[in-house]
């Protein structure tokens, strides 16, 4: 996983090289099937089987845990070496310049581009086949921004990867996706490839969504806005969650919760999907 | 040209840093923070100025002098002619009321502990004695025109969404009737959808009152819409100063051409290899003499590094200036000519 901000997730306290080794450090224990819980990388833990700690425990247990008590094994110092020989070669691969140097760093001697890239090091070094990434490049400049995008497309060809990209930035997504799905209150609400979601979006938030990015000058006239806001989660309206705010509602929609996932009518791909009735109507939406 | 309603000369910060007792006593020369390095900037009456750039090109830092919230080390900012860096104390209290500002985050920018009303209110109590009747009657006029209903006088900041947070943020900074209203990054804690509410709203404010905007963004789009003229801004300096519409389309200055080629657009046709600029942003401390862009510019001269380039007009772009020694020679390039190879200049 990349998470949003690489200042708030990386540990302060600890190099660079530490950090990235414990990833790497984990891995290697998975794999040799030494790590309690984790038998084999094909049969992941299950957390829903794990001991609950009783409170008498988390009364009586001390604040600062021990070394000695600590399930993982430190590695050997023969290992060491080997270790900090992979942590280059993951260093190398999100391409830091000088990783030698990079190496006995703290995060805060970082740029924010190298923190996330240093983030995405760690992410990767799990040997994952499925990289999260929330919103990685939100806290970045621009230009630093496309460095990182560019990085992560290289990225998933090199080392055989897929992503979730989760972002806001429906630029973003354009640049990386293949295919896409627009979230609503707690559903997917629109999913396909990512051309026909942005050229044709077949869900009444997906094309009003798309209709509000400002992309004229105010001579052009006022920006279409999508009226109210994001219903509060805890009181839901009835129906379909989108149909207060939705320009094609019909008297039904306050009623019937709306479809799951549907082939939308008339949609150019037979994979693109919309959870609305009426997906022919958003063709003409007002 | 009339009269600015704002005029910055030069101005300038500097943020001297903490040094050792060790380096004061051996004497070495004190490292400096140059966030705003002689910047000249004009808002007309009426006008929306955008001020794009990166972190750390101090745009916040001139918006924050332009509202005397710091205090310039340099240079002169006139508000209708007359400088205000001079001007302390309580004859400030006037000029004040002219200039109001919408921080960037609505959260802590408000007083949680306070009704919508105190906050709004809380400027023209500043301004003179008003009974607490006449005050809520004349918040609730304020509120309608930031787009929130008069009813929601006494509720608390929590109770207003993300975007309501921040029309309260603007009905704040509305309230003394200003000419000029500083907004930084007004916007980008929004999502998509009310983002269009909020710079809508700023738009028909800025219509119907006469607004001065200086709108300060690292967010291209909404500066596109609201703004009249933009600045860039890279390391305290400003790199191309123009029409919005001029210097988005088509930009002379390199900077601007990388920034906005490095824009990712909702397009999917648009994907292509973009232009990157290689390196990042460096320190604003004690720079290098010559052009602060010169260390990632992939038009680089020698002339660059050695002599600073001052705004200037340039043939065929009037009311467009821009700070590149070499702006007549690559400021036909469109920004897509720039993508992978940097093209080769005929040697002149």
């Amino acid at each position: 996983m990349v998470f949003q901000e690489p200042i708030n997730s990386l540990n302060p306290a600890y190099r660079i090289k530490d950090q990235i080794a414990e990833a790497i450090h984990i891995r290697h224990l998975r794999e040799s099937g030494k790590e309690k819980g984790l038998v084999s990388p094909l049969a992941p833990y299950d957390y829903s089987k794990r001991d609950l700690p009783k409170a008498a425990e988390v009364l009586t247990k001390p604040l600062v845990p021990s070394l000695a008590k600590r399930k993982m094994r430190l590695p050997l110092e023969e290992d060491k070496e080997k270790l900090l020989r992979e942590v280059l070669e993951y260093l190398r691969l999100v391409r830091i310049n000088d990783p030698e140097t990079i190496l006995g760093l703290y995060p805060h001697e970082l740029s924010g581009g190298m923190r996330q890239r240093v983030m995405i090091a760690i992410a990767l070094s799990g040997r994952p086949s499925l990289l999260i990434a929330d919103e990685p490049t939100s806290a970045l400049d621009i230009t630093i921004q496309a460095q990182v995008l560019t990085l992560m497309k290289e990225l998933m060809t090199e080392v055989n990867t897929s992503i979730l990209f989760i972002s806001h930035d429906l630029g973003v997504i354009a640049e990386m996706a293949d295919a896409v799905g627009v979230m609503y209150a707690g559903h997917i609400v629109d999913l396909g490839p990512v051309d026909h979601v942005y050229q044709d979006p077949r869900h009444p938030y997906t094309k009003a969504l798309m209709r509000s990015v400002p992309n004229r000058y105010k001579t052009d006239g006022p920006l279409p806005s999508l009226p109210g806001s994001v219903p509060n989660l805890v009181r839901l309206p009835t129906g379909c969650t989108f149909h207060p705010r939705c320009p094609i509602a019909r008297p039904q929609c306050s009623k019937d919760p709306g479809p799951a996932l549907l082939p939308a009518e008339g949609a150019s791909s037979s994979q693109h999907l919309a959870a609305c009735y009426f997906s022919r109507d958003v063709l003409g939406m007002p | 040209m009339t009269e600015a309603l704002v005029e910055t000369v030069d101005v300038e910060k500097l943020f001297p840093l903490t040094q050792s007792l060790a380096d004061t006593l051996a004497g070495r020369e004190k490292h400096v923070i140059h966030a705003v390095d002689g910047v000249s900037l004009q808002v007309q009456k009426g006008e929306a100025v955008g001020l794009i750039g990166e972190s750390g090109s101090g745009k916040t830092t001139l918006g924050w002098l332009i509202a005397r919230l710091h205090d310039s080390t340099g240079g002169k900012i006139l508000f209708e002619g007359v400088d205000i860096t001079k001007v302390k104390g309580r004859d400030l209290r006037p000029w004040r009321k002219e200039v109001q500002m919408v921080f960037q985050d609505p959260v802590s920018s408000l007083d949680p502990r306070m009704r919508a009303w105190q906050i709004v209110g809380e400027p023209i109590q500043a301004q003179g004695p008003i009974t607490k009747a006449q005050l809520r009657a004349r918040v609730a006029e304020i509120l309608p025109h930031a787009g929130l209903p008069a009813d929601t006088l006494d509720l608390y900041p929590h109770e207003f969404s993300g975007g309501g947070r921040q029309r309260l943020s603007l009905a704040r900074a509305l309230a003394l009737d200003p000419k000029l209203i500083i907004l930084d990054e007004p916007t980008s804690a929004l999502d998509v959808a009310v983002q269009a509410q909020v710079l809508n709203r700023l738009v028909k404010l800025q219509r119907d009152f006469g607004l001065s905007y200086l709108l300060i963004t690292h967010n291209v789009a909404a500066v596109r819409y609201v703004a009249d003229r933009v600045a860039v801004m890279y390391l305290g300096r400003l790199a191309e100063v123009g029409p919005v519409r001029e210097v988005l389309e088509h930009p002379l200055h390199p900077y601007t051409k990388a920034l906005l080629a490095a824009l990712p657009v909702p397009e999917v046709r648009r994907r292509a290899a973009r232009y990157r600029v290689s390196g990042e942003v460096p320190t604003l401390i004690n720079p290098p003499p010559g052009c602060r862009f010169a260390g990632r510019c992939p038009f680089v001269i020698d002339r660059c590094r050695v002599e600073e380039p001052l705004l200037r007009v340039i043939p065929n772009h009037p009311n467009h200036t821009v700070a590149c020694h070499r702006a007549e020679e690559i400021g036909d390039l469109p920004p897509e000519e720039l993508i992978g190879e940097i093209p080769r200049l005929p040697t002149s």
